[in-house]
């Protein structure tokens, strides 16, 4: 990354050196048990897309039944007319019409994002910080980790606003400052940042990025 | 909600998904002409005169289409309900034994127990725990809310070794898996409230 010239003034882009306490910090995050046990606690329920699918599935099996147990009965609730449906699947509609493909693409491309929601691991949610206790798991909510290095970030005199959004590898800082002269202020985020991040103690190697941008107010 | 919920909903997302795949594959194979021999002519129309027949000429039909529609109904619902199943433990036993009499411990007196030890701490203004899993063997789920002036490091330490080990005393168990989501707060906004 390299310093580049805005519109608003010049953004200070420095690379991240990595937390202080890197050395110390090695041999719990060469532990796989609590990584593996976080990510197993925080990882995506896919509980929505389960409830989803469970509800139309529900619908549709209550629905085919009660109109398949009416046509049993000699009555069908409603009638399906042998010239919307059953004629023209007879006749007209055949393997190889460009509708049959398109549907039975789209339908195969839901089954196959349904498998790929089931599949993938997906981000976790929070998190997770180490914890002395083996029995007890620590996480941070992302985005409440990312308010919360905001808010710390602001309190620095010089700062105007943060916004700091934190990914699986690094947490990326968005600074402004009024200040002309901001030597130093990117430093000064970093450190406070990378000093309350490895306070947290997160579980996974995480690298502080400050990017700082001058703001005419 | 447990890792039991993510299992059912993932493990019943790879059936349907498979089941959709499968079967909208074949008729795709069928409709661009990929294995004629198996499938049969792409040309062809879909259903054939005595398909058409079938169902009228068959008393069975209707009565089995009816109970597969049921049992998919009953399948779907029960995966409905497994995984919007909080499993929250409402009660402990405190007497394992049951012969002489049952002893339980209602679980919102543990786990207010817990919370207002830790909204006491100055550094914590909220704190929310839930018991989950089975009455035996439980687990906790806690949501903590810390100032975000406090270390962390310190909100941390008096979780873990005051306020769990307060718990465990309490129930008498060695060990409760416990997940701890720590959100942090702005520090004026007590004073706001």
């Amino acid at each position: 990354m390299s310093d580049t010239a805005g519109e608003h003034g010049p953004t200070l882009v420095i690379p991240a050196p990595g937390l202080p306490s890197l050395h110390a910090q090695a041999d719990v995050w060469s532990q796989p048990g609590a990584r593996r046990n976080a990510r197993r606690v925080f990882r995506p329920r896919r509980t929505i897309p389960g409830v989803i699918v469970a509800a139309v599935l529900a619908v549709a099996g209550i629905l085919g039944a009660i109109w398949a147990a009416s046509a049993a009965a000699g009555h069908p609730l409603w009638n399906v007319p042998y010239s919307d449906f059953a004629g023209p699947m007879q006749t007209t509609v055949h393997w190889s019409d460009t509708n049959v493909i398109a549907i039975s693409s789209a339908v195969a491309f839901v089954g196959f994002l349904l498998i790929l929601i089931a599949v993938l691991p997906g981000r976790t949610r929070a998190v997770p910080v180490a914890s002395r206790d083996t029995s007890v798991v620590i996480g941070v909510p992302r985005r409440n980790l990312g308010r919360s290095l905001g808010w710390l970030a602001e309190d620095i005199p010089g700062v105007d606003k943060a916004k700091v959004r934190a990914k699986r590898r690094f947490v990326m800082v968005r600074a402004t400052t009024p200040l002309r002269d901001a030597t130093g202020l990117a430093e000064q985020v970093h450190t406070v940042v990378a000093g309350r991040l490895a306070a947290l103690d997160p579980l996974w190697p995480t690298q502080v990025k400050v990017k700082l941008r001058r703001k005419e107010g | 909600m447990s890792r039991h919920t993510a299992h059912v909903s993932r493990t019943g997302l790879v059936i349907v998904g498979l089941i959709l795949l499968l079967g909208a594959g074949a008729v795709l194979a069928r409709g661009l002409g990929a294995s004629t021999s198996v499938l049969g002519s792409s040309h062809a129309a879909m259903l054939t005169p005595a398909q058409v027949q079938y169902p009228a000429k068959h008393s069975w039909v209707w009565p089995v289409t009816a109970a597969v529609c049921a049992v998919i109904a009953l399948l779907a619902l029960w995966w409905l309900a497994a995984q919007t199943s909080t499993k929250t433990v409402r009660s402990l036993p405190l007497e394992p034994e049951r012969v002489h009499g049952r002893t339980v411990l209602p679980a919102a007196a543990v786990t207010g127990a817990v919370t207002d030890e830790l909204e006491s701490y100055p550094t914590i203004r909220t704190a929310d725990a839930v018991l989950r899993g089975s009455a035996l063997r439980p687990g906790l789920n806690l949501a903590v809310t810390a100032e975000n002036r406090a270390d962390p490091a310190t909100v941390r330490t008096s979780i873990e070794t005051e306020a769990l080990p307060h718990m465990r005393e309490a129930l008498e168990m060695e060990t409760i898996p416990t997940v701890l989501r720590l959100s942090f707060s702005r520090a004026f906004d007590r004073h706001l409230a």
